[in-house]
């Protein structure tokens, strides 16, 4: 479904990516932590190109996203983002947020756009918001909000950075709950988190990466019982004591 | 003989000082309606990835800032026709003066206001498909739009206030009827002072107009 070969990424002298691999395969659900500043963002970003790779291969659903014909406004519609601080439309009520993908993207008629909206928005708790703007919302209905607007374009895969730093602590599990539910359904993921929690519970992998590359990627139970790796101890010690 | 101040002077012209203020009302509609979309545009391509592009809006706002309007208007009024033979009527270079130099000034106020807008909204944008332009005509116009409507208000004002310097240029808006209504009566102390508050009642109306459309923009969220 994803495949990344060799990805570099350099912010003019400052290399952040120093050739990283990934393939994400349907219906995986893939957890990345590592610490600040290490890139995290920067490969989900790449992916669907709101950063340029200096070198390297992202295949995304069979769409090469380095090769200058291929439509990247299509392919982010197949691998959507919810981001850290929502950055929900601030103009616009809860339903129009939903719906402006679907119908200025896809092409679907305004009802129909609607209909699919009322049912997303359904399917995070927040049927009964359509009509409100989001400065009305609390941080976890916001991100809730901006996972609908994420699904309405029907993607096939999720990329999510960091979707509940931004929240109170008791805001956090009902994005968590919303998150685990589309992992049951199949849902392709990648989760940037800091909540080891949810890796242990919900991912199929789990990828710790630091300096530039992926350091560690096994599945959750390898991945927590025996971290071999003396920076990702380090750096699950140091979460752990501050959660 | 000594200064009588005659008020009934003042209200004898008022009907032909309403007539220039009308003229002066349709040269600031008229350039602020034109001066808007230069405006637009010029602040786009200010913001545009292209260096020559960039540079061309610089120039154009640079040149019109750094330069008097009245420089301007005698120019394209009395300079231009002398080299290419054609005379623009004056109602018409009222206009272009009025567009062109409120432009390159709307142009700073439209660049501020699309650059204030956090850089996440034109990524959740692009994230969900929309096109560079889709993105600007959905997402980050609207708000920027909000931003814009105080500053845009200022410029109105001093739009307005700018018209009064195309008399050079014999256009007959309400300073050059005050100026005629003078040459044949003489009594400058009144003609001045109605033509004064007459733009003071102008400009009244549009701050009073602005505060209420901000209040109303603040209702309807942000
Ligand atoms: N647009 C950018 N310009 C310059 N440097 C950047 C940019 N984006 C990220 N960086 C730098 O790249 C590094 C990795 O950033 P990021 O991917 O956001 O890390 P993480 O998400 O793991 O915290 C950081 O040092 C950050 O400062
Ligand atoms: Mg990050």
């Amino acid at each position: 479904m994803i495949q990344i070969k060799n990805l570099y990424k350099s912010f003019g002298d400052l290399k952040v990516l120093k050739g990283v691999d990934l393939h994400v395969k349907a219906g995986q659900v893939v957890v990345i932590i590592g610490p600040s500043g290490s890139g995290k963002s920067t490969v989900l970003r790449c992916i669907n190109k709101l950063e340029v790779p200096t070198s390297g291969t992202i295949i995304v659903d069979g769409y090469d996203i380095m090769d200058p014909e291929t439509d990247i406004n299509m392919v982010r519609t197949e691998a959507t983002m919810v981001f850290q601080q929502f950055n929900l439309f601030p103009h616009m009520t809860v339903l129009d947020n939903v719906i402006l993908g679907p119908i200025k993207v896809r092409g679907t008629s305004r009802p129909d756009a609607m209909r699919l909206g009322m049912e997303l928005l359904n399917k995070v708790g927040l049927a009964d918001k359509a009509g409100n703007f989001p400065e009305q919302l609390s941080g976890g209905q916001k991100q809730r909000v901006a996972i609908a607007r994420s699904l309405a374009l029907q993607p096939k895969a999720i990329l999510f950075d960091e979707p509940t730093s931004a929240l109170d602590p008791e805001l956090v599990g009902e994005v968590l709950e919303v998150m685990k539910k589309l992992a049951r359904e199949g849902m392709t993921m990648i989760v940037v988190t800091h909540e080891m929690g949810f890796a242990r519970e919900v991912a199929d992998r789990v990828i710790f990466i630091d300096q530039g590359k992926i350091q560690v990627d096994a599945d959750p139970e390898t991945f927590f019982a025996t971290p071999e790796n003396p920076r990702l101890m380090d750096f699950i010690g140091k979460v752990v004591s501050h959660t | 003989m000594a200064f009588e101040f005659e008020p009934s002077v003042m209200i004898e012209s008022l009907p032909l000082l309403m007539g220039g203020a009308k003229i002066t009302v349709i040269l600031t509609v008229g350039g602020l309606f034109f001066g808007f979309i230069l405006g637009a545009v010029a602040g786009m391509m200010k913001l545009s990835r292209n260096f020559f592009v960039r540079k061309l809006a610089g120039i154009y706002i640079e040149s019109i800032r750094g330069t008097p309007m009245l420089v301007q208007a005698m120019f394209l009024y009395f300079g231009i026709p002398m080299a290419l033979g054609i005379r623009i009527p004056a109602m018409v270079a009222g206009i272009i003066i009025i567009s062109v130099n409120s432009g390159a000034y709307i142009a700073e106020i439209v660049r501020g206001a699309v650059q204030s807008i956090n850089p996440g909204q034109s990524e959740a944008g692009r994230s969900i498909g929309l096109t560079h332009f889709q993105t600007m005509r959905y997402v980050v116009w609207p708000q920027a739009f909000r931003r814009m409507i105080p500053p845009l208000g200022n410029q109105f004002i001093i739009s307005l206030k700018d018209t009064s310097l195309l008399m050079i240029i014999g256009v007959g808006e309400l300073l050059r009827t005050g100026d005629e209504i003078v040459a044949v009566n003489f009594r400058s102390f009144e003609v001045y002072l109605t033509c004064g508050l007459v733009y003071l009642a102008m400009t009244l109306s549009i701050a009073k107009a602005l505060k209420m459309l901000e209040k109303k923009m603040h209702i309807l969220g942000k």
